[in-house]
């Protein structure tokens, strides 16, 4: 696995040796930026004069200014991605730089970890960031730094997930644009499907004049429909995180999702090879 | 150094390579030879384990190409045909992330590169991005990468295609220089280049081998005979008839002559003196050695049947 490291500082490098890495990093501070000071002054607005805004209460804090924003950094670093991960292996293929990457010493492992871990660097860079509202935050107002944390860990989780998505569609692609637009529009369409499933009662009603063991079957594959719908889009699970509550399963379901993905982009890898 | 039994690659249903088998020894510069699409980049790919073969087995170094592939790789230097490069990507750079690659220690990877960048003649543009480089100068960083960490075992595929003629020349003394100490396999459809750097020939055609010998042996063998005489052309050929009936004679110019048939020291004798009773006189008589030209027309053709 020694040989990811030159991999990863190659591939990290040229992010930065490229305008990609700058437009990235640029385009996520300043919607980052404009997106944290609307928050902030809507959040003022409203508490200070609740009822203006038809509220009985000064609005919870974690809860209306908080974990919004740190969702809405998630869903900045998902639009984002595609830049990041469409050309990681879809670039090398196009390039004909495969050939050099297959004929030198590195196993699979190594190209894609040193790929993914590429990735995670960027998503690091563009996490460094919310350094600035974060320490403004602790500043000006008495929120928990462990809340910020959690609420950080949640943004870093979900995007995490989705770089290992986009790996894996940029290993099946011929050429970053494909994959970019792939990435993004695969996990768009989960998108609108979870808040479809959100409005998806828990149960409907068969017709009474169905057999029982049909209206049965009906309704499992419903509830199976339900959940996968509700569960996939990556955003489902960080909600909770984002207020700084910790749920094992959510952490989980990150992890799960990000070694799901990793492992289909090893099989993809291979079948590409050996399909020549 | 390189032992291939029974190599076969199918693209689909249709065969690029099929049943190749040959052997390198150690020290030898081998030339690949063959017209577009023979399969000679198909070879050289599995032998670098780019791609697998569908069967047969390719040993390189010692190791079997399928079964260790990292040991294959770290034993040989491959420089692809479109000479892929991070164009983004310094030259000296590159060569560094190369050799950390291929395993050369930190310690001793700065005069690894700096030991290439001389053999390869890119001294002078160490520091320049690869995608501003000439087309020359690409393919030299293409060659300094294969030879980053002095691998046994070169596999070169048409290194000199897209070079000016003295870049030409100086690639291939680089390539002629690397004979006496690794094992050079060189694909090329530039014949002159093999006559001159290499010492030993197989020729592919439609995935198969048509051809294997070293260079003396396939253009060594010679029956024709040129002449240029003075006189009536009849009677230059009859008096070359009269040599020995088995002759053959063409008259391919103004006083110029072709015998085929014998090119012997005997022959040619007979010849001078029976031009010489007749009144002929010769400016010259030598014997024609084949030229590869020739061994490869040959090889490649009228093998159409066996497809």
């Amino acid at each position: 696995m020694k040989n990811a490291w030159p991999v990863f500082r190659r591939e990290f490098t040229s992010y930065f040796v490229t305008p990609m890495g700058y437009v990235v990093v640029g385009v996520f501070a300043a919607i980052m930026g404009m997106g944290f000071t609307l928050q902030f002054v809507m959040y003022s607005w409203q508490s200070q004069a609740p009822s203006a805004y038809g509220l009985t209460a000064v609005p919870d804090f974690e809860e209306q200014m908080l974990a919004p924003f740190m969702i809405f950094c998630g869903f900045l670093i998902m639009f984002l991605g595609p830049l990041v991960t469409g050309r990681l292996l879809a670039e090398e293929r196009h390039h004909g730089t495969m050939e050099l990457l297959l004929t030198h010493p590195l196993r699979d492992g190594e190209i894609i970890f040193g790929k993914y871990l590429a990735a995670l660097g960027m998503l690091a860079v563009m996490m460094s960031l919310l350094a600035v509202p974060s320490l403004m935050l602790i500043h000006f107002t008495d929120v928990e730094p462990a809340v910020l944390g959690m609420g950080a860990l949640a943004v870093f989780l979900m995007g995490a997930a989705f770089l290992s998505w986009g790996l894996f569609i940029s290993a099946m692609a011929n050429n970053q644009v494909t994959a970019g637009v792939l990435t993004f529009g695969l996990w768009f369409v989960f998108f609108i499907l979870g808040k479809i499933g959100d409005g998806m009662p828990e149960k409907i009603a068969t017709p009474s004049a169905w057999p029982t063991a049909v209206a049965h079957s009906v309704l499992f594959l419903y509830g199976i429909l339900r959940g996968l719908v509700r569960e996939l889009p990556l955003d489902a699970h960080a909600a909770h995180m984002a207020q700084g509550v910790v749920e094992p399963r959510d952490i989980a379901y990150y992890l799960l999702f990000t070694a799901f993905f990793l492992f289909l982009t090893f099989r993809a890898f291979e079948s590409r090879r050996w399909r020549g | 150094m390189i032992e291939v039994e029974g190599l076969t690659k199918y693209y689909g249903a249709s065969p690029a390579i099929r049943n190749l088998s040959f052997r390198i020894e150690k020290g030898e510069i081998v030339g690949f030879l063959g017209p577009n699409a023979a399969g000679k980049t198909t070879t050289m790919r599995i032998l670098t384990g780019f791609f697998p073969a569908t069967s047969g087995t390719a040993q390189v170094a010692g190791f079997d190409v399928a079964e260790a592939p990292i040991e294959v790789k770290r034993r040989v230097g491959y420089l692809p045909e479109s000479v892929p490069l991070y164009t983004e990507m310094l030259v000296s750079r590159f060569l560094s992330y190369v050799a950390e690659i291929k395993g050369v220690s930190r310690a001793n990877r700065k005069r690894e590169v700096g030991r290439v960048l001389e053999r390869c003649g890119l001294d002078t543009v160490r520091d320049r991005i690869i995608g501003h480089l000439s087309k020359g100068y690409r393919q030299r960083v293409g060659l300094a990468q294969a030879l980053i960490g002095d691998p046994p075992v070169l596999i070169l595929d048409e290194p000199t295609v897209g070079l000016d003629p003295k870049q030409i020349i100086e690639i291939r003394q680089t390539i002629k220089d690397l004979a006496n100490d690794h094992t050079v396999l060189l694909s090329t459809h530039i014949l002159p280049e093999v006559a001159m750097v290499c010492r030993r020939v197989l020729i592919i055609h439609r995935g198969r081998i048509v051809a294997e010998d070293s260079m003396d042996r396939l253009t060594g063998a010679s029956d024709t005979i040129e002449i240029e005489a003075e006189g009536p052309v009849e009677t230059v050929l009859t008096a070359i008839r009269s040599v020995t009936g088995s002759l053959q004679v063409e008259c391919t110019g103004q006083g110029q002559y072709k015998t085929h048939g014998a090119a012997d020291a005997a022959t040619r004798r007979q010849l001078s003196e029976a031009l010489v009773s007749a009144g002929c006189g010769i400016s010259l008589l030598r014997p024609v050695g084949r030229t590869l030209e020739d061994v490869f027309v040959e090889a490649t053709s009228g093998q159409e049947d066996a497809a």
